[in-house]
């Protein structure tokens, strides 16, 4: 057998893996316009990274939760510092960014790549729902082992301390974040799949 | 070339990592044995002999079970860039069971204000640096043997050497304690520190004891000041369980704390103990976070989705608006109306000449050749 805290270090290096492979293609599929290759070849790379991105999107998202539940398991449900409190908000920021990066490749299709707004707006989501992820994954080793990847690097996103809000306040946030959801795929406006034509 | 960036790319890579490999940042305070168990520094193909010098000293009489103050000096010796000292008090160098504890001895404070007997600290500019254990003897008299080890590096260490120093037994006479001696209880450990702001009072257990007072000051300080002591006990000639009240501290101070027992015509000046300030306790709950981390991502999600949604360009249009139907539908416009066909424009001029204007019908034009009616386009509500 093996420790909660030993499956959760499985499951977020898959996840973290997938969203590396999502990322790079993602930020391909929106620059490969500026890229000098002839037509054929960039049509090809492109459905290939498309395809890429949006498989390795939808793998991660799928072990997220997983990653997620044990990472409750390996801290034994509790909350002892404000790196473990940053590790739970950056996780749900991921999951957020992840989820519409998904949702808006599988409502628009590979045709959201040819409207350049688009394009944009899903490689910077790729790329921040990346660093929320990565992040979150830093905050694992910080814990464990006093050390990550991010200490030799220029970003660092603020962990030691934590903005607690009370549960009253997250509770009004979580019921905003539903009706705003509801709002957005019920009420508003629908979107269709992009022609490639 | 691409080839060669990706190999660039991966080498600098492992640089990088090779660069962090073992403990350079130290492994923290902590209970260890001899070499710590097996570590680099005690590998011999990865180590060699510390160049500084240890050296261990007392002061006073040592009585069985009671607190003493264990200096170990260490000086001249190299150090890594971030002039880290691993120092460790030990009760043999066998390699296991080598705690103070496990040889009778117990700590009550280690130099960084906890109960370990693996410390770690930076050495000053100095070079030399003491670090004080205040320990409790071992329960038997006789002679005790203490010894002391330390852990470095240096710089530069291009081979990544790992350092070991360690001392000769320094030898303890613990004498038997004279009947009635008061002094601290085997199972009190001094805290390491106390919460920001707390001004709980401290407590402490004694052995012996009938009375008890205690001087603090804090760091940095020469003049100790006195704290209200109470006893727990009532009524009782000796009592054991005693609260000193602290003033409560903020920020990274310290403050540091003299115990003094008494009994009868035994005064016992204990050494002096440390005590920092933690920071408060995270007040953070499991269910906080949970409930947060699930609203942000649906916040995020319905923000994002939102502005896929206005960045379609299917967004926007209104319903009204049948601009790029007609424009679609351009190509199968239906013909013109008799008479409205687009012609040259002599044929025109020619048409138009023809038709004969009629007061009874205002707004209509005779086509004599055609014999029919035309609309007049000319005319405006009855004015021409």
């Amino acid at each position: 057998m093996f420790g909660a805290d030993t499956f959760h270090t499985a499951m977020a290096e898959i996840v973290v893996g997938t969203m590396v492979l999502a990322t790079v293609c993602a930020v391909g599929c929106a620059s490969i316009r500026y890229i000098p290759v002839s037509e054929d070849r960039r049509e090809s790379l492109m459905v290939t990274m498309d395809k890429a991105s949006i498989a390795g999107a939808t793998m991660a998202l799928i072990f997220m939760p997983i990653a997620i539940m044990s990472g409750n398991f390996a801290a034994e449900n509790t909350v002892g510092n404000a790196l473990l409190y940053n590790k739970f908000v950056y996780s749900g920021l991921a999951l957020g960014f992840w989820a519409a990066f998904v949702v808006g490749r599988i409502r628009m299709g590979p045709g959201i790549w040819e409207v350049r707004p688009l394009g944009l707006l899903q490689s910077a989501t790729a790329v921040t729902a990346f660093l929320m992820t990565t992040m979150a994954s830093s905050i694992g080793g910080k814990l464990v082992r006093g050390e990550s990847l991010f200490d030799v690097m220029p970003i660092w996103f603020p962990s030691d301390s934590a903005v607690v809000l009370p549960l009253w306040a997250s509770a009004a946030l979580l019921v905003v974040g539903l009706a705003s959801l509801v709002v957005v795929f019920k009420v508003g406006p629908r979107t269709e799949r992009i022609s490639q034509d | 070339m691409s080839r060669a960036l990706v190999l660039a790319s991966v080498v600098a890579l492992l640089m990088v990592s090779s660069s962090s490999v073992a403990n350079p940042g130290g492994n923290g305070d902590s209970d260890r044995d001899y070499t710590c168990g097996g570590s680099c520094h005690g590998d011999p193909s990865m180590s060699l002999p510390s160049d500084g010098t240890i050296s261990i000293s007392q002061e006073g009489d040592v009585f069985a079970g009671h607190a003493v103050a264990v200096h170990v000096n260490v000086a001249g010796m190299s150090l890594s860039g971030n002039r880290l000292l691993g120092t460790f008090i030990l009760g043999s160098i066998d390699g296991n069971s080598d705690h103070p504890e496990d040889h009778g001895w117990h700590v009550i404070q280690d130099p960084n204000g906890g109960s370990s007997n693996y410390v770690e600290t930076v050495v000053p500019s100095s070079g030399s640096v003491t670090l004080t254990w205040v320990l409790l003897a071992p329960q038997e008299s006789g002679v005790h043997n203490l010894f002391a080890q330390t852990h470095h590096g240096s710089e530069p260490n291009y081979e990544g050497i790992a350092y070991m120093g360690v001392s000769r037994g320094y030898s303890i006479d613990v004498m038997p304690v004279p009947e009635g001696l008061p002094g601290l209880s085997s199972d009190w450990t001094a805290p390491a520190y106390r919460t920001s702001g707390n001004d709980d009072p401290l407590r402490i257990g004694t052995v012996n004891t009938t009375s008890v007072s205690v001087q603090w000051m804090l760091e940095g300080e020469w003049s100790p000041h006195d704290a209200e002591v109470s006893s727990q006990c009532q009524e009782m000639e000796v009592c054991n369980s005693w609260e000193a009240q602290l003033p409560s501290t903020m920020g990274d101070t310290r403050i540091q704390y003299q115990i003094t027992v008494l009994n009868g015509s035994f005064s016992m000046d204990l050494p002096w103990l440390t005590m920092g300030t933690g920071p408060a306790p995270f007040e953070g709950d499991i269910w906080d976070a949970r409930v947060q981390s699930f609203a942000f991502a649906c916040l995020v999600l319905s923000f994002i989705v939102s502005l896929q949604v206005r960045l379609s360009p299917r967004d926007g249009k209104d319903e009204l608006d049948q601009t790029q139907e007609v424009i679609d539908s351009e190509g199968e416009a239906p013909p013109p109306p008799p008479g409205m066909e687009e012609g040259p424009q002599a044929d025109d001029e020619e048409y138009w000449s023809r038709l004969v204007h009629s007061e009874d019908n205002p707004g209509w034009l005779w086509d004599p050749v055609e014999e029919e009616w035309v609309a007049d386009p000319n005319f405006q509500g009855g004015e021409q």
